[in-house]
């Protein structure tokens, strides 16, 4: 009877974590130092390798967009977006580096109040927004601001941590509101219309829920939803029908594709030099969208390569180094925020060389992006937060080989082992 | 009992729980696996299109500042470096009827509408035609080389679908001049007819097409060529003419004219029919041209080794049921001098027949009549030559120019080996440096050579080729009035008259050849078809316009010295 009290207290995981935390308070300098051996350091240096990359290929881009821009009345600078993009990665990088100090619940809760606010935003965007060629995507209260933009990482946090839920009630139905939270943004996106950024939030809501475990013919399903919905879109919106008809029909002799193209071709494997490039001219946002197509004609194909195997770097180092963590929220929190950034690169890259539609969206960290390069370097920062790990403290090697045997097993014997092990219920395993 | 109940419950979501998250935690570490696969594979694939591009891509791997600043193509000069044909970066009239992108009506307001204010902008274009263009909905061009300002205006109407691309044209700033020699660039970018197809490759090449290319044509020689043709033949109504300059002791030719020319800038089928150049390309029975070229070599041979020698001219040669007969009888015998004067078929024939098939076709080869003339451009005549043994009438015709057919170009370079010592030399259309001439062939000696210098000379002061003496230029030359081949025979009525000159004949420094086709007996020639009258006055009106431009003074005291063959020809005018 007297062991009741302590027995029939319920099971909080995690429990003892807050008590620790509090128990010493450090100073600044020791935080710091903290700070440096947890945070992925190689990560951060390619992080910075890229951004290095983009500050260049802005130099380069610069002068096809200011002529482009430049009326009789206000001539632009040939540099004018480069020392611009200077000024916004100064800014992004402070930003990064100061959301990478957080701890990492804070960095939770800041997700989960960032995504309030510009859910909110996102709302009064169809009221209140402005229209920039054909789309409401902007909210300009003194400073203008896309709240999608913003929403990204902070989206992909709050669904890390309604998936996460489950760890501590199996019964939630946590795919159900990660769901209907992410159809929730994907309409109001389609309202504006911004249909690249839809994909990407489709995509991230798509590998969380792949992450937390659903079952592989509902993978199947989502993936036919996923075609059925493309067509939808094809059939409903003019804009996207517009593109991907471009895309298919080979585009006509001045178009953006095909411009983008003809940009790309133009350097040749070792590209024709910083500021030698001419197809660039002609080409509409070349600081932005086809950043990749100016990088290709003034450095060359092997630099292209370069940037696309950098990508896959950044992505296979913070994926790979998940694979033995051992708090779910960190594991979907970065997937997700990882998701977000490769999947825009790669969408970008895949428009630049003509193997996916036009998108109208940017090369992560190395186009020009104004207050979009602050929200990518915010998703970064909370990646680089969220993958802060203790240096010296052993871990459990992943063995893929025993994984794959036990998924293999527990294919097999699924049911009946889950029936044996967990008591039958609605959360059961799914 | 009731609390054992409760804490058998909390005990089993205890396990529940730590089990859910075990289970959690290992798939989502598995399946992040499947997302770096993913995203490996989109990077391959990335990287494998970037490879094809590498690849596959069509050529433009390297652009340059430099290159950025030569022409697009490189500029064609005459000898003292005046552009013939240079780039001209003009625009083009594009219809793009898709340009709206609506799938609508292509255009914002009427076809006609926009047709006519299109032709307030190009008044040459035709309203109706522009419109069912327009209409038509085809893509294509309404027109090329538009100027800037066109250009603005063609933007002002404010059609989407009229597009002005920028177009690398080409511009002959001399217009119609020289078109033959030029040619023209097709819509390809790639030369056609003249340099312009032979030069093509050096003209695009990077490396070289910065530095003009050169050629041997003198312009103010090509302009007065051209002009003095021009006006003989209209003057006699020919349908054709042809002339040409040659320098005799390099083989470049300073001029080279066709008439009717067509315009380089302006390419339309009137110009397609007349860019057949009519120098090189058209062979000719060129007649009594060919005359002192059998003179030189029977004199050349040791055939003729007396010049007072007279021939029977009296009565036509018969041969095998043919009659070689002179155009009026000259009298009963001539001596060699006076058969060329007076231009003699009869005695110029018993000459051949002395001289012999063999030699004389020798001969002949020698100066190239049995080939192609040589020459840079693409199109050249392929001679009619009899191959084999020629028969004595063959022989005999081939003397006085009958038989054989070769090019205006053929013979001036005839005429430039009989009057330059002997040597032959193929014809160019390249500058020659001073001393880089081509080293040539030896056909004649020069005693022969000096000899025909005197009896060239000896036509224009005494016989058919005085109207070509134009004063202080010591002009000599001889007539050639053909009669064109037509069906069932020669055409009494239908002449090719041809005149060909060298001067000055003290030291012959030019070949000219004027040539028309099938002129007509008019006023202006005195009612006469022969070349006395028709081609060369052309010579003796051209020579004194170009002799000073090619460092040929008038000079009355200089002329080459007839005193020893004067008195064979009676020493007096005729």
């Amino acid at each position: 009877m007297n062991a009741a009290p302590q027995i029939s207290q319920p099971y909080i995981p995690n429990a003892g974590e807050r008590a620790q935390k509090s128990r010493m308070r450090l100073d600044k300098r020791s935080q710091l130092r903290i700070w440096w051996r947890e945070i992925d350091r190689v990560l951060l240096v390619m992080i910075l390798l890229l951004m290095a990359i983009g500050t260049v290929a802005v130099a380069a881009a610069s002068p096809a967009s200011a002529r482009r821009l430049s009326t009789s009345a206000v001539k632009l600078d040939d540099l004018y977006f480069y020392w611009l993009h200077l000024r916004w990665q100064f800014l992004g990088i402070l930003t990064m580096l100061a959301v990478s100090m957080a701890p990492r619940d804070w960095a939770r809760r800041g997700g989960i109040v960032l995504c309030a606010v510009m859910l909110a935003a996102l709302i009064l965007v169809p009221f209140v927004g402005s229209e920039v060629n054909g789309a409401k995507r902007w909210l300009r209260f003194g400073i203008s601001l896309q709240p999608s933009e913003f929403l990204k990482p902070a989206y992909a946090i709050t669904m890390a941590w309604i998936l996460s839920w489950r760890v501590r009630d199996p019964r939630l139905p946590v795919i159900a509101i990660a769901t209907g939270l992410m159809g929730l943004i994907v309409a109001l996106l389609m309202m504006q219309p911004d249909f690249g950024s839809a994909i990407l939030y489709v995509g991230c809501w798509a590998v969380l829920v792949l992450l937390s475990g659903i079952d592989i013919r509902r993978i199947g399903l989502l993936a036919g939803a996923g075609i059925a919905g493309i067509v939808a879109t094809y059939l409903l919106y003019d804009n996207a029908r517009h593109r991907i008809d471009a895309f298919l029909g080979g585009g006509t002799a001045y178009d953006q594709v095909d411009l983008a193209r003809r940009t790309l071709m133009g350097g040749g494997w070792t590209g024709s030099g910083l500021w030698l490039g001419t197809r660039k001219l002609s080409l509409p946002e070349a600081h932005t969208d086809y950043i990749f197509s100016v990088i290709g004609e003034e450095f060359g194909l092997l630099i292209c390569a370069l940037v696309v195997v950098l990508y896959l770097a950044i992505i296979a180092r913070v994926l790979v180094r998940l694979v033995n963590e051992e708090n779910l929220f960190t594991i979907l929190s970065a997937s997700g925020l990882i998701a977000l950034i490769g999947g825009q690169a790669f969408i970008n890259i895949l428009v630049n060389l003509q193997l996916f539609p036009s998108k109208g969206m940017t090369l992560p960290l190395v186009s020009y992006g104004g207050s979009s390069t602050i929200a990518l370097c915010l998703t970064v920062g909370l990646m680089l937060a969220m993958t802060r790990r203790n240096p010296y403290l052993s871990r459990e090697r992943f063995d893929l080989m025993a994984a794959l045997a036990r998924e293999e097993g527990a294919k097999e014997a699924g049911p009946r082992e889950s029936s044996r092990r967990i008591t039958r219920g609605k959360g059961g395993r799914r | 009992m009731n609390a054992l109940t409760i804490s058998t419950a909390i005990t089993t979501g205890r396990v529940e729980l730590v089990n859910t998250r075990q289970r959690s935690l290992f798939t989502a570490r598995f399946r992040v696996l499947w997302v770096v696969a993913l995203f490996a594979l989109i990077a391959i694939v990335a990287l494998m299109r970037i490879a094809y591009i590498g690849v596959v891509q069509p050529g433009p791997a390297h652009t340059s500042m430099a290159e950025a600043l030569l022409p697009p193509r490189g500029e064609i000069t005459d000898r003292n470096g005046v552009p013939l044909a240079r780039a001209f970066p003009a625009y083009a009239l594009w219809f793009n009827p898709t340009a709206l992108g609506d799938g609508g009506a292509p255009l914002v307001k009427t076809p006609a509408e926009v047709a006519a204010q299109l032709v307030q902008i190009f008044p040459d274009m035709d309203a109706k035609w522009l419109a069912r263009r327009l209409a038509s909905g085809k893509a294509g061009y309404l027109r090329r080389r538009v100027l800037p300002e066109e250009a603005n205006r063609v933007q002002a109407i404010g059609e989407l679908a009229l597009e002005v691309p920028r177009e690398a044209d080409r511009h002959y700033p001399q217009g119609t001049m020289a078109a033959h020699v030029l040619g023209y660039v097709g819509a390809d970018g790639h030369g056609r007819v003249g340099m312009e197809a032979v030069l093509d490759k050096q003209l695009l090449d990077p490396a070289q097409r910065g530095k003009p290319a050169m050629l041997s044509i003198d312009s103010r020689v090509q302009g007065a060529l051209e002009d003095e043709l021009r006006r003989g033949m209209l003057a006699v109504d020919a349908v054709g003419a042809a002339g040409l300059v040659l320098d005799v002791d390099t083989g470049e030719v300073m001029a080279l004219a066709s008439l009717p020319e067509f315009d380089p800038n302006k390419i339309d089928v009137a110009g397609e029919k007349n860019m057949f150049n009519r120098v090189t390309n058209q062979v000719y029975e060129l007649g009594s041209t060919f005359k002192p070229l059998t003179m030189a070599a029977a004199i050349d041979a040791g055939v003729v080794t007396d010049l007072s020698r007279r021939y029977q001219s009296a009565r036509p040669l018969e041969m095998g049921g043919f009659r070689i007969r002179d155009s009026h009888v000259m009298g009963p015998t001539l001596n060699v001098p006076e058969a060329l004067i007076h231009s003699s078929n009869i005695v110029t024939a018993q000459v051949a027949d002395e001289l012999g098939g063999k030699a004389l076709q020798r001969y002949m080869t020698d100066l190239g009549m049995h080939e192609r003339p040589y020459i840079e451009l693409p199109a050249r005549g392929f001679p009619i030559w009899h191959k084999g043994d020629w028969p004595r009438l063959r022989t005999m015709t081939v003397s006085y120019g009958h038989g054989i057919a070769v090019t205006p170009l053929h013979l001036a370079s005839a005429y430039a080996t009989m009057v330059n010592g002997g040597i032959w030399r193929p014809a160019t259309l390249y500058k020659v440096e001073p001393g880089h001439a081509a080293k040539g062939r030896r056909v004649f000696k020069a005693s022969t050579s000096a000899r025909m210098n005197q009896l060239m000379r000896m036509i224009a002061v005494y016989g058919t080729g005085k109207s070509a003496d134009a004063p202080g230029f010591r002009v000599g030359g001889k007539t050639g009035s053909a009669e064109k081949p037509g069906v069932g025979g020669y055409r009494r009525s239908s002449l090719v008259s041809t005149f060909a000159a060298a001067f000055p004949m003290d030291r012959p420094r030019y070949v000219v050849i004027a040539m028309l086709d099938e002129p007509k007996g008019t006023a202006a020639s005195s009612y006469q078809r022969t070349a006395a009258w028709n081609a060369a006055p052309i010579v003796g009106r051209l020579v004194p316009r170009i002799g000073p431009l090619l460092g040929v003074m008038p000079d009355e005291n200089h002329d080459i010295d007839l005193t020893d063959l004067a008195p064979l020809v009676g020493g007096k005018k005729e």
